[in-house]
């Protein structure tokens, strides 16, 4: 059964009632820290909203590298781990020197779009217009 | 960590404080943390001397080992310990550098428990937002500051006092590329941007060249200005030798411009006021293609230092909601460093412009060989 409101729900107003609510009533001193609250409950919620997401943009841009189709039906710890063993071939063949010479263009697309997936649920703000 | 100075341990600070300061009697009174500690304990204290040399009331910071002791904790290996700190700020002022005045420093665990030195107190804004606030680029600060690392870089292994720093072997290029390997641990083999910046590093090191003793944190946020002008130069815990345009290189970072991008030096002005300044004092020309590659080094740097930050808190360490969020700063910081090396592969692909702006292709070539 399903509990509701679910976590993310529940998260949403916590965040908000803190941000209207609280965050404008805080004195100076704890400022910086109610700002950093804040900002984690972002991440936080962008995370439970979009971890899937941006697996999916990751595992696009490394099957593109590896000029392979992305398997679409995957999620959650599946999707993951998938995304982790391809970073990983990629981190081992990067040390071996296979991108010296060749392929630094595709490779440094490949790693532009695996940047923006995290700054997605990171820090959208610095996401490319 | 507990109070630092208690009841119990002030008559041990003073007594001891007497001794190395040749003083008949000194009184501490202690006035709470300072900030900008993430790795160091900043207490403000005040210093009333009688007798000896350095008799009067001196306004004074207080700075900790932390976690107590004499060890540097593994993660915070980035950091030397507060005896070789102390080192670096007598070479520092000596030269003329205007770091905090050292006034003395203590190995003995008797008496608080952890190593420390004392140093003076400087007034004046930090945090780098208020820094870099400003209608006009501040040009003579951004001089000022190119002219302090100048001086600064005159010291190197051979100034006395510095015997226990150690010397990069083979090269400043790539004993920074080992040490950010290690401080990265498997997230090295797990996080293919950070892979990628290594292997960069390491196709691009230079060879070793000039030596100096370099201050590892040199960059808006680490300095105090008062009245638009500099007071004091902070934060010397991650100093060592290395190659002079490392320094420059951080400096310059986006990482450090507080949103002012378009004053590449620290947010303050453009590269040519710090350029210059450093050429005045430092006797030795900016090489802007290693300035470039030392920026590629600052933001795997920086990386790997966020990362060594946020596992203080995920191991239990020392929990701390500024810490975790600093690890979560790595995807920023990432695209701070891609955008530099395409920046610099654009320039390979037009090498008329490179003159001022990143490496050659053909001194990248040369490299790899």
């Amino acid at each position: 059964m399903r509990t509701s409101p679910d976590a993310q729900e529940l998260l949403s107003i916590v965040a908000e009632t803190f941000r209207t609510d609280l965050l404008p009533h805080i004195p100076p001193a704890q400022r910086y820290t109610a700002l950093m609250i804040a900002n984690a409950l972002g991440i936080v919620q962008r995370e439970l909203a979009g971890v899937d997401e941006a697996g999916h943009a990751m595992l696009a841009a490394l099957a593109l590298l590896y000029g392979e189709d992305a398997d679409d039906s995957l999620s959650g710890t599946e999707l993951r781990q998938r995304v982790e063993a391809l970073q990983h071939r990629l981190c081992i063949e990067i040390a071996a020197g296979d991108f010296d010479h060749d392929g630094q263009d595709v490779l440094m697309e490949c790693l532009e779009e695996i940047v923006q997936a995290r700054l997605g649920i990171a820090n959208p703000k610095l996401l490319r217009g | 960590m507990g109070a630092l100075i208690d009841g119990e341990s002030r008559p041990r600070l003073e007594s001891w404080l007497a001794g190395a300061t040749g003083a008949t009697r000194v009184s501490v009174a202690d006035e709470g943390t300072l900030g900008g500690g993430a790795i160091s304990l900043n207490l403000a204290v005040t210093l009333d001397i009688d007798g000896g040399p350095q008799a009067g009331r001196h306004a004074c910071v207080l700075r900790a080992q932390p976690g107590g002791g004499s060890a540097v904790a593994p993660s915070m290996k980035a950091s030397i310990s507060k005896a070789q700190e102390f080192a670096v700020l007598r070479a520092a002022f000596g030269a003329g550098v205007a770091a905090p005045e050292p006034i003395a420093s203590c190995g003995d665990p008797a008496v608080l428990g952890a190593d420390f030195y004392i140093m003076r107190r400087a007034e004046g804004i930090g945090a780098g937002h208020k820094v870099v606030k400003s209608d006009q680029p501040q040009r003579g600060l951004a001089r000022e500051l190119g002219r302090q690392l100048g001086r600064l870089h005159r010291a190197g292994p051979d100034t006395p006092g510095l015997e226990d720093l150690p010397v990069p072997n083979p090269s400043p290029a790539l004993d920074c590329v080992h040490a950010y390997r290690d401080w990265l641990g498997d997230l090295a083999v797990r996080d293919a941007v950070l892979a990628w910046g290594l292997r960069w590093l390491e196709i691009h090191a230079p060879p070793p060249g000039d030596l100096v003793l370099c201050h590892r944190d040199y960059r808006t946020g680490n300095y105090l200005v008062k009245d638009g002008a500099l007071t004091a130069i902070l934060d010397w815990e991650f100093a060592g030798f290395s190659d002079p345009m490392e320094d420059l290189g951080w400096f310059c970072a986006r990482s450090w411009r507080f949103g002012r991008h378009d004053r590449e030096a620290g947010g303050l002005a453009g590269r040519e006021d710090f350029y210059a300044g450093y050429e005045e004092t430092s006797g030795r020309r900016v090489d802007p293609q290693a300035v470039a590659y030392w920026e590629t080094a600052a933001y795997m740097r920086w990386a790997a230092i966020a990362v060594l930050q946020g596992r203080r808190h995920t191991s239990g360490e020392e929990p701390s909601l500024e810490l975790a969020l600093t690890g979560r700063m790595l995807p920023e910081i990432e695209l701070d460093l891609l955008r530099h090396i395409r920046n610099l592969g654009l320039t390979v692909a037009s090498p008329v412009e490179s003159a001022g702006a990143g490496l050659s292709g053909d001194a990248s070539e040369e490299r790899v060989a």
